[in-house]
């Protein structure tokens, strides 16, 4: 975690409202693993006291930069927006836990819905850089609203659905996700919360509906996984990129907690924002 | 943008942004902090700047050996624990940390959302979330005895048993170096408000703490009651050693939906440079009725709030919410101050204080009919 002065390299709308904007920031482009975030300040104090929080959409080490992909929803997104190439802002980075790729996994199954594609997307880099495959599923409102291909990696398997029905599937991602889970040894999502859970309902079901054998040592044998540690991560199926309204972003202040099953509220700018799936309380009613 | 910043400085706006401070210090050849005293209609004559060379105190006695290094501290429920932020913050350049509420028993605190922005300030709901304080002293006392920074724990509880109980267990704890008694939490239906709010209720909640301790006692004091002044004064009576003024002030904010209110648990406390009028008012009003030192804490964001403080009676502030925007804020303002005494000739920022109350204060009022909100 550091705090450095990124200067913005470019800026387009690459959808009606959403944004892509690169930066130069060499410390966390080369610091930062596929699903950590950026805390970037906006403005002086008289106008925004808290930071905004974006997932490192793409991280390339040859140029130093790294790229923030969002939506305009208030005053605070829509400042970024009137930056200019050469305005230098304060990012604090890289923060929180990145996604954990099993060293066995050759199958990689990513699950994006809407402005969740900035939460996988560097994923799919890193996975196609260490020779693993990709299928990209991809869940907007509509054909206005899909990512564009041209911003993936030619070797990504990009499959899209829309509610309206405008491109690709008719119906929502997770409709396409049983279709897929025998191919993928993993799976990796991030989307709005109803998505996330109804792919952690699928994960969850997943090896008594396929048969999947447990694979590993006999029960008993070998030291427990401590839940929320990467070892736990890596081993899981289903891996969730979670989002919550956030305050400090290193872990002070405890605004951006998840429920976990295990009864204690986890930070999601610490002990996330990646967790397993089978870590969070997904059908309690604590915080919606 | 600039050419209008100027103009409003110029007039003398109640909150002049560092930069633009900064900006006529410069072009009057005077330092920042001389600049913004004398232009301001109503105070006190400045002696004239005398640039001075030695070594500046900047040292805060708090009474029963509790001496901070320096008068800026971080607020409770802003910077954790201390260790936070300890990557790209120089902590022990503090003058000390008051770590987040805790109690006697672990709590998981409110439903998300916890907090928003809000115009120039922020609403935050945690719900005093803390792992209970027999965990924070064995997680974390150990690394807090290793730091020269003092680090104050804010004790928060439903009862004056809880208090007392929270209290009790960490005194002696080596690395704990005073007690701030958050009797004020706005944000938990039993989180103590009700003690903050009467006068009666905050004196018999000091006593008892103040029997079950000999550490340093700080109280922190709501904004949330008509008159704050009668209930300084109990606090103070009954044995605290500071006051800490103010905690946030209760507010909510509405869903996107307008379906329900946003935050998780409707209610929550606004903190932020909106709030430091009103926390200006409340440190100029408790000044004048107490004899211990007042710890100011309400939106500071730069060196001109913490002048500010000071000149309505504080003799230390804690910087908050700004932190989360501005990590390295709290550390920088303390070599700002050391200039800010220098430029003006200060041995100690104790030169500041005080300089914007009355002569003479007057006698405390027993009805507070001159209050009007």
């Amino acid at each position: 975690m550091r705090l450095v002065g990124a200067e913005l390299i470019e800026a387009r709308e690459i959808l009606p409202g959403q944004w892509l904007q690169t930066y130069h920031a060499p410390a966390l482009a080369t610091g930062s693993r596929a699903g950590q975030f950026v805390h970037v300040r906006t403005g002086d104090l008289s106008g925004f006291v808290l930071r905004r929080p974006f997932s490192i959409n793409t991280a390339d080490a040859a140029t130093g930069t790294i790229s923030i992909h969002f939506r305009t929803i208030g005053r605070g997104t829509e400042w970024f927006t009137h930056l200019r190439p050469g305005d230098v802002i304060d990012m604090l980075g890289p923060l929180g836990r990145p996604f954990e790729v099993d060293p066995r996994s050759q199958h990689l199954l990513l699950i994006a819905g809407g402005l969740g594609m900035a939460g996988v997307r560097s994923l799919a880099d890193e996975a196609i850089r260490d020779g693993r495959q990709v299928t990209l599923l991809f869940g907007a409102a509509s054909a206005r609203d899909v990512y564009p291909t041209a911003l993936l990696p030619d070797e990504v398997e990009y499959v899209i659905a829309t509610d309206d029905g405008s491109v690709g599937h008719h119906g929502y991602v997770t409709d396409l996700v049983p279709a897929y889970e025998a191919w993928a040894d993993q799976a990796f999502a991030c989307g709005p919360e109803p998505m996330l859970k109804a792919v952690s309902r699928l994960a969850a079901t997943r090896s008594h509906r396929m048969g999947v054998a447990k694979l590993g040592r006999k029960r008993g044998g070998g030291k427990a996984i401590p839940a929320g540690s990467p070892a736990a991560r890596r081993k899981a199926f289903l891996q969730v990129s979670m989002e919550q309204r956030m305050g400090c972003a290193v872990g002070a202040c405890l605004g951006c907690v998840v429920m976990a099953t295990s009864g204690t509220p986890q930070r999601v700018c610490r002990e996330g924002p990646v967790f397993a799936s089978d870590e969070i309380d997904w059908e309690g009613s604590w915080g919606r | 943008m600039k050419a209008k910043r100027r103009v409003v400085t110029d007039i003398g706006p109640p909150m002049p942004s560092r930069a633009a401070v900064q900006r006529r210090g410069r072009t009057s050849g005077q330092s920042s902090a001389g600049a913004t005293r004398a232009s301001e209609p109503g105070s006190r004559p400045v002696p004239p700047p005398a640039q001075l060379d030695g070594p500046i105190d900047l040292t805060v006695d708090l009474g029963r050996g509790l001496v901070l290094p320096n008068p800026i501290l971080v607020a409770s429920g802003t910077f954790g624990y201390g260790i936070e932020y300890g990557e790209v913050v120089d902590i022990e350049a503090l003058g000390g940390i008051c770590c987040k509420g805790t109690t006697l028993r672990p709590r998981v605190g409110n439903p998300t959302p916890r907090v928003t922005e809000t115009p120039g300030g922020m609403l935050n709901s945690i719900g005093l979330q803390n792992p209970g304080v027999d965990a924070v002293i064995a997680k974390y006392a150990t690394t807090w005895e290793r730091w020269r920074v003092p680090v104050i724990v804010n004790v928060a509880g439903e009862s004056v048993e809880d208090y007392v109980e929270v209290v009790r267990r960490l005194d002696g704890i080596p690395g704990i170096a005073g007690i701030e008694l958050n009797i004020s939490c706005p944000n938990v239906g039993r989180g103590g408000l009700q003690f903050a709010i009467d006068a009666d209720a905050a004196a018999g909640v000091t006593a008892a703490v103040r029997r079950a301790t000999d550490l340093p006692l700080l109280v922190k004091l709501s904004p949330n009651v008509a008159d704050v002044r009668p209930i300084a004064r109990a606090i103070a009576d009954a044995g605290a050693d500071a006051l800490t003024a103010v905690n946030t002030l209760s507010g909510i904010a509405v869903a996107g939906s307008r379906s329900r209110p946003l935050l998780g648990n409707i209610y929550g406390g606004l903190s932020g440079p909106a709030i430091k009028p009103v926390a200006l008012r409340v440190v100029y009003e408790v000044s004048q009725v107490v004899d211990i030192p007042i710890i100011a804490i309400g939106g500071i964001t730069g060196l001109d709030d913490v002048l500010d403080f000071l000149a309505v009676g504080a003799v230390a502030v804690q910087v908050g919410t700004a932190i989360f925007a501005d990590p390295t804020l709290p550390v920088r303002l303390v070599g700002e101050l050391e200039d800010a005494c220098r430029a003006h000739g200060h041995r100690s920022h104790l030169g500041f204080v005080g300089t914007a109350l009355p002569r003479r204060a007057a006698a405390p009022s027993s009805k507070g009919v001159e209050y009007r909100p």
